[in-house]
């Protein structure tokens, strides 16, 4: 705001000198505000049909010299309804503003943290606001977008407390699985560091699975939802030109409260919630434990066995029903987050501050997460010519994580026929049966906490020496310590003790983590005039990013006394370092060419060099290219027909480094440390890195356009784009004999496109009753177009199934990115060809006919193709619907056209406990055909061991062959979701001025993810078995189940 | 035009930043590795892992042969059931990559020593990969520029492995080599030129005796180099040193803790217990512990376990057992184990006399080493069953033995097949998914994924090379 206002006073000092020739009339008036009366500055006064005018003072008041005593002027103002007034011979106006409701902005924030009225822009941005952030109440900001923008698709890791969430905005442009594919977080211009933190072992690579299991945090999970202003999404490639590689899959624009001139404003938010588990797979509740339908109750088997009836027979003390296992294994969580904000200033400085809590309690018993948040900003005009801004964000995370996936995992083993909630003795060890692991034990017992300490500081000046010429800099810092304690107790040896497998003979593990990340940015701006209706905004700047982390770890094992849970107690301690350096800089320049404000045509153009990239290919430019037509203005449209309308097409070219230290090879110690005691052995390590490794780039081409109808009562923003990335980095998984586990090499190239729509309207309107609809609707198709280095596929990461099923993420051209491939049934195709990558359903079955297969459908070994996991398409529906002080909002968003392997089936399955392996005692024959093509008539059945046919079936069906289907178990992963319902109470005015105290204060209770209609039978359609920052998201297995949250908040302004 | 002067410096202005700062990016050579590794480094991780490996396949072929069982029912690699081992065939090629790096690097400086030791080594792991596997990557593996390496025919691998060790031993002899071995760093042998010269010996004689199904198989070349192979027990190649606890021990160990592992067979322990050749063998005692029945008793493979698995019901690796007490062994290969081979060669090529001495000398050694009381390792020989006189031993007796002193060793697994599994009371496993006995490993999943197009398909039964007239 206040720039736009400084560039509106420039541009009219400029032409001031024009202005003096004419002899003229002087018009003199006010502006203000409609209702409220305030004063509005910097409102422009033009003279219709002329480039001549003025701007409104601090006071609201103008003078403005006209040739035509019947000249009619135009008042307009960022955010408020243009207004056109005739003179009719009179000399002084008093003109009141509508404010402009219909779009929450007007202007957005753009690369560089420089705002530009939207018209401005040729390429797609999409914004939103605070108040809507708030809406859902979720703790993480990246949550809080889902289903608010087109393009962009958001997923929860799960319902962990702080776990991470994954943003991806039109589609996957990179193969490497494990690089992020997330856009960049800007926060006031200051690039926030959103890894997901991973720890360091001694015992494996730089990361320890137990980590790509706990639910960590993203680092925009710091931020608290509270703070936010505004976030602008920018999606395509010229939106993010500017900010360079690390924006190359988008970028995430958040703009933080600041203060506001005025009385000091204190607001205090409060909110309680409780959550639940919302889905859980079906399971049967007749069989109990035992194997081949034999009970025993000490058996690993926890569902094989006869039926509860039969097995109360053999066993007395065996329950009257089978125990609901998943239901004793969540617990209810709880979320409490209390917020207090100041803000206040005069004309020369403002001010904002703000202090929250947050705590939440999860699921899974013993797993928490907190999050405190301090932060002071503030922005001083020092002068007409000069300004600054200062913030500093404290903030402290962090929880103990449970392991999410070994949680799942012990479940599956854990026999319903015991209370899993009975899970220690008095003596303080685990209660369970036979050798078994009790789950909740484990959680218990083998804790795994972080605490994360980070500071977010910003300085920036603006310096305007001459009125052309503005110079603006900033510099930030992101620093953050990170602890990580994982710790269990090692073995009593006390009488009956059944000690716990994961705790082994009891271990410390220590991990310190320090990053720093420091970034400069320095802006020239050049504004020029160059003809009564041609102007210039020009932009030169370099930008510098050093990123510093350095990692110690010491795991130590053993412990002599073994619940003393400190490192000096163990009898072997191993220690490791990893430290790393990144540092990019980048030189840009961004030129905006405006004809009579109708027409804008934007060039952008950047060189990076980064560290990353050998130096001969350290270097790179890309351009960029965009045009914005607005031709309602032009053309002069009625705005009863057609109010706004715009159309725009941009072009531009990002390139992209490698991730650091993968342009060699070298050798490491051996893991599990010296032999002997100090006998230190070398090794090759894993990774061979390219060294004449080449940056990635992508070209991509959009085109839109932005309509509103009926005075701005109906919305439309539709965008097609389509992008083409090439010489994608990835590491390539090699086979060992090589003597490498993955080759980082520039591969492949892959293309995205696909259109997004926006729809917006204000179906009712009327003075208590307003009602506000928002649809967004994108579909992105992805495909992998080559591979590169004679490759025919490449196997990108592989999820474990029993008896030959792991499913494997392939990248194949031809195919999209999340192909899934595995095992299936084979299938008779007679005369036909059968693909050898597509399965055609429609053929029938192929049953043996001998040995142990016989009667049963026969497993085909070759990895075929079996869906993938990239949506069709993603749409969601926003209804705010407001009657007096009440207010309503109602989201439901899909996501339909993905498949995910679901491991938790397979698992399910093979130990018999899913809901389907009920009929295991039954008699079936397969449809299908013999290898001959004759149909099948063999009667098979289900069971274990001897059936009442006499034949020894073995393991039974489910073991034998259904386990071992991969096909089975890649689900249709598709979801509609009510994802969000939010009933708002205004005290009204009235009420609240007898307090003398408090000047607004509200109620709102909501529900979260309150209803999910889904194919899936997993826990969560939307939830990965791997971290938040990962690709891999075409396997979920043992996941965090998604919560269902109802919360209250109390929200009050002094 | 002042205007314009302005314009250009702070244009300018950037620009000189950016040319003071080109050091800020040579920052990406990683600062925690090393580029070269010392010679006796790679020394230590070679011998360390060929231990190593010996156990990581032995605790595949254990559950094949029927030493251990799993104390689950339908264990996967007891009932022949399509099992990945994509870990050890990592571990097998990681282990090889760092030998072929120390044979590189030692031949570039001129260090025969570390050659010979290397190619020794790397013929030990090849064989262990080439009787699981058959045919592997090999003559193109261990270099970058061939990312999806093709497969050595199974006899070829066989081939190099004796070619490996022939020209190990000429490089363990020359006389004008600049380095010797390292002691310290060399963790099976401390640096002793005529243990390396030995072991190869050992090893060429036990691959040479794989081939008595085929026609090229000479018992005179087997007994050549048994000759040059040990003679006492002090020249065993074993690994004594751990980065924690010994493989076995660990095992023992992790199975008082509730982690099962380490179960042995019913086939094993009623061969030992006197169940099935009715002779009570002295060196169970000293291996695992009575049952709470006051008995040996093991478990039936497939069937898994009959109680809770935690109630002393049946026979495990004892923690103070020879093979598995802290510190165990590990044994790669023995002096048993070439009187073994020597008592076959020689009963092969007609020598009774020799085929029975080797044979007595054989329990003997064995029995030595596990540290049976001399009184009971005599009554032991004694025993008609066991002494039979050089006019009745049987090839049969001979492998009967030896089974019961290669306890643990993987190659008992290539003995198994070159007998077809003639043990007497060898029986399938309960729940077996093959109908006759298995005969090779399937192909790990990630070769299935990662270099498919040149992995061979193949089935369990499909024999392997030596394996077939």
């Amino acid at each position: 705001m206040k720039s736009l206002y400084t560039m509106t006073l420039v541009g009219t000092l400029f032409f001031f000198p024009l202005l003096l020739l004419a002899q003229n009339h002087l018009i003199t008036g006010k502006v203000v505000t409609a209702g409220s009366q305030d004063a509005l500055p910097g409102v422009t006064v033009h003279i219709k049909g002329a480039a001549a005018g003025t701007t409104t003072l601090p006071d609201g008041t103008f003078r403005l010299n006209v040739p035509d005593a019947n000249s009619i002027l135009v008042f307009s103002f960022v955010g408020y309804l243009t207004r056109e007034q005739a003179l009719n011979g009179r000399s002084t106006l008093d003109i009141q503003l509508q404010p402009d409701t219909r779009n929450l902005e007007q202007v957005v924030v753009t690369a560089l943290g420089i705002k530009k009225e939207k018209r401005a822009l040729g390429y797609a941005v999409q914004d939103v606001a605070g108040a809507d952030l708030m809406q859902a109440k979720q703790s993480n900001v990246v949550n809080a977008l889902q289903g608010k923008v087109a393009g962009v698709q958001i997923s929860s890791g799960g319902g962990a407390p702080g776990q991470g969430s994954r943003i991806v905005i039109r589609g996957i442009n990179s193969l490497d699985p494990g690089r992020n594919n997330q856009p960049l977080f800007v926060v006031d211009g200051i690039a926030l560091d959103n890894e997901t933190v991973v720890t360091g072992t001694v015992s494996g690579s730089t990361s320890d699975p137990n980590t790509e299991t706990r639910g960590m945090s993203n680092g925009a999970a710091d931020l608290n939802p509270d703070d936010i202003e505004s976030v602008s999404i920018l999606k395509g490639g010229a939106a993010t030109a500017l900010y360079g590689l690390r924006a190359g899959n988008g970028a995430v624009i958040i703009t933080t409260k600041s203060g506001k001139a005025g009385r000091l404003r204190v607001t205090y938010s409060s909110t309680a919630g409780f959550d639940k588990v919302s889905k859980t797979p079906d399971v049967q509740n007749i069989y109990s434990q035992g194997n081949n339908g034999v009970y025993d109750n000490q058996s690993f088997w926890p569902s094989w066995g006869p039926t509860v009836a039969q097995a109360r027979t053999l066993d007395p003390t065996h329950p009257a029903a089978l125990y609901d296992k998943y239901k004793q294994a969540y617990n209810t969580g709880s979320q409490f987050r209390n917020t207090l904000g100041i803000s206040g200033g005069t004309e020369k400085v403002v001010y904002a501050a703000s202090l929250s809590q947050f705590n939440q309690n999860g699921l899974i018993p013993f797993s928490n997460y907190k999050n405190y948040s301090a932060r002071v900003s503030g922005n001083a005009t020092l002068s007409n010519k000069f300004k600054m801004g200062v913030s500093l964000n404290y903030i402290n995370s962090g929880g103990n994580r449970a392991n999410f996936d070994r949680y799942g995992e012990q479940l599956i083993y854990w026999s319903p026929r015991w209370n899993m909630r009975d899970y220690i003795k008095d003596d303080g060890t685990q209660q369970t049966y036979g050798a078994t692991d009790n789950p909740i034990y484990t959680v218990y017992s083998n804790r795994f906490e972080d605490n994360v300490n980070r500071v977010i500081g910003n300085l920036n000046f603006s310096y305007a020496p001459f009125k052309w010429l503005e110079i603006l800099y900033r510099a930030g810092v992101d620093y953050s310590n990170s602890g990580i304690r994982h710790a269990a107790p090692g073995p009593k040896g006390t009488v009956g003790e059944v000690p716990s497998t994961d705790n082994e003979f009891g271990f410390v593990d220590e991990y310190t983590t320090n990053r720093k990340a420091l970034t400069s940015t320095l802006i020239l701006n050049f504004k020029n005039k160059i003809s009564s209706r041609l102007s210039s905004d020009l932009k030169v700047g370099q930008d510098i990013y050093q990123r510093k982390l350095k990692r110690v770890s010491t795991e130590a094992d053993t412990l002599d006394i073994p619940d003393l849970l400190i490192l000096q107690n163990a009898k072997k301690v191993l220690t490791n370092q990893y430290n790393e350096n990144y540092f990019l800089m980048g030189i840009f320049g961004d030129w905006t060419l405006n004809w009579d404000r109708w027409l804008y045509l934007n060039l952008t153009g950047r060189t990076d060099i980064t560290s990353t990239l050998p130096k001969a290919n350290r270097a790179f430019f890309y351009p960029s290219a965009s045009l914005s037509y607005i031709f309602t203005e032009h053309l002069k449209i009625p705005e009863s027909i057609l109010s706004y309308g715009k159309l725009r097409v941009s072009w531009a070219r990002i390139g992209k480094d490698a991730t650091p230290y993968n342009t060699g090879s070298g050798y490491i110690p051996l893991i599990n440390g010296p032999i002997g005691g100090s006998a230190i052995g070398w090794t090759r390590d894993d990774r061979l890195g390219d060294p004449n490794l080449k940056p990635e780039f992508t070209n991509t081409f959009e085109t839109g356009a932005e309509l509103r109808f009926l005075d701005n009562r109906l919305g439309v923003d539709v965008t097609w784009y389509t992008s083409k990335s090439t010489d994608l980095l990835i590491p390539l998984k090699l086979s060992n004999a090589t003597g490498y586990e993955d080759f980082y090499t520039n591969v492949g190239s892959i293309r995205n496109k696909g259109i997004e729509v926006s729809l917006n309207g204000t179906l009712v309107k009327s003075k208590k009753f307003n009602w506000e609809m928002r649809i967004n609707y994108s579909s992105n198709r992805n495909k992998v177009l080559s591979l590169g280095q004679g490759l025919d596929e490449v196997a990108v990461a592989e999820h474990f199934g029993y008896a030959g099923s792991t499913a494997t993420m392939k990248y194949i051209p031809g195919y999209p990115v999340g192909a899934i491939f595995g095992t299936s049934y084979q299938r008779y195709y007679g005369s036909d060809k059968e693909d050898p990558l597509m399965i055609d359903h429609s053929k029938p079955m192929i049953i043996g006919q001998t040995g142990n297969s016989a009667g049963f459908p026969l497993i085909n070994s070759n990895q075929k193709y079996l869906g993938n996991s990239q949506p069709k398409w993603i749409g969601s529906i926003t209804n705010n619907v407001t009657y007096g002080p009440f207010s309503l909002s109602v989201l439901i968003d899909t996501r339909q056209g993905v498949k995910k392997y679901n491991q938790l089936a397979n698992f399910l399955a093979a130990f018999g406990e899913s809901a389907m392996t009920a009929n295991r005692f039954e008699q079936v024959v397969f449809p299908g055909v013999l290898a001959d093509g004759t149909a099948n008539t063999q009667k098979v059945y289900l069971q274990q061991a001897k059936g009442p046919d006499g034949r020894n079936y073995g393991a039974g069906y489910y073991r034998n062959v259904y386990r071992g289907v991969t096909e089975n178990f890649v689900e249709d992963a598709s979801w509609v979701r009510l994802r969000n319902v939010s009933f708002t109470y205004q005290f009204p005015a009235t009420l609240l001025s007898a307090t003398h105290l408090v000047s607004a204060a509200s109620i709102t209770l909501t529900g979260n993810n309150i209803w999910l209609h889904t194919k899936y039978t997993g826990f969560d359609p939307e939830s990965s078995s791997f971290n938040a920052g990962s690709n891999v998201d075409a396997f979920a297995g043992f996941t965090y189940p998604a919560t269902r949250s109802f919360l209250a908040t109390l929200q009050v302004t002094f | 035009m002042k205007r314009l002067h302005t314009v250009l410096l702070y244009i300018a202005l950037p620009g000189i930043l950016i040319s003071s700062c080109s050091k800020s990016f040579d920052i990406n050579n990683n600062p925690n590795q090393a580029t070269t590794p010392p010679l006796n480094g790679l020394l230590v991780s070679a011998t360390y892992h060929s231990a190593i490996n010996v156990y990581r396949v032995s605790n595949i072929t254990s559950y094949l042969v029927q030493y251990l069982a799993s104390p689950n029912s339908d264990g996967a690699t007891d009932t022949y059931q399509s099992t990945d081992y994509s870990t050890t065939w990592k571990l097998l090629y990681d282990n090889m990559t760092d030998i072929h790096d120390l044979i590189d690097q030692a031949g570039k400086q001129g260090a025969a020593r570390h050659v010979g030791a290397g190619e020794i080594m790397m013929a030990i792991n090849l064989e262990m990969l080439n009787d699981l596997w058959g045919s592997v990557p090999y003559t193109s593996a261990f270099n970058a520029n061939v990312i999806q390496p093709p497969y050595t025919a199974d006899d070829s691998v066989y081939t190099y492995c004796i070619a490996l060790l022939d020209d190990g031993i000429l490089q363990m002899k020359k006389t004008d080599t600049k380095y010797e071995l390292d002691a310290a760093k060399d963790l099976l042998f401390g640096g002793s030129n005529e243990a390396w010269i030995k072991t190869a010996y050992a090893v060429k004689a036990r691959i040479l005796n794989h081939l008595t199904k085929k026609a090229t198989y000479n018992a005179a070349a087997v007994l050549a180099a048994v000759a040059n192979a040990y003679t006492t027990n002090a020249d065993d190649a074993q690994m004594l040193q751990f980065q924690s606890l010994s493989p076995w021990n660990e095992a023992a160990v992790n199975n008082i803790n509730n982690s099962l592992d380490g179960w042995l067979s019913a086939h094993f322990v009623d061969a030992m217990n006197g169940k099935t050749y009715g002779v009570f063998d002295p060196r169970l005692p000293l291996i695992t512990d009575t049952t709470k029945f006051g008995d040996y008793r093991g478990t039936i493979n497939g069937a898994g376990r009959i109680g809770s698995g935690t109630d002393q019901e049946e026979c495990y690796l004892s923690v103070n057992g020879f093979y598995s007490k802290p510190g165990a062994p590990l044994l790669i290969a023995t002096n048993a184990e070439c009187r073994f081979i020597e008592a076959e060669a020689a009963f092969r090529s007609g020598d009774k006399k020799r085929a029975y001495s080797a044979y007595i000398l054989g329990i003997t050694a064995n029995m030595d080493k596990v540290g049976v009381d001399t009184a009971k390792r005599n009554a032991y020989l004694h025993n008609p069953a066991v002494g039979v006189g050089e006019g009745a031993i049987t090839l049969d007796l001979i492998l009967k033995e030896k089974y019961a002193a290669q306890f643990l060793h993987p190659d008992t697994w290539n003995d198994a097949r070159r007998y077809d599994y003639k043990y007497k009371n060898f029986n399938l496993p309960e729940n077996a998914q093959l109908t006759t006995f298995i005969r090779r490993l399937a192909y790990p999943d990630t070769e299935k994924s990662r270099n498919g197009a040149n992995m061979p398909s193949v089935k369990l039964t499909d024999h392997i090379w030596w394996d077939s007239f």
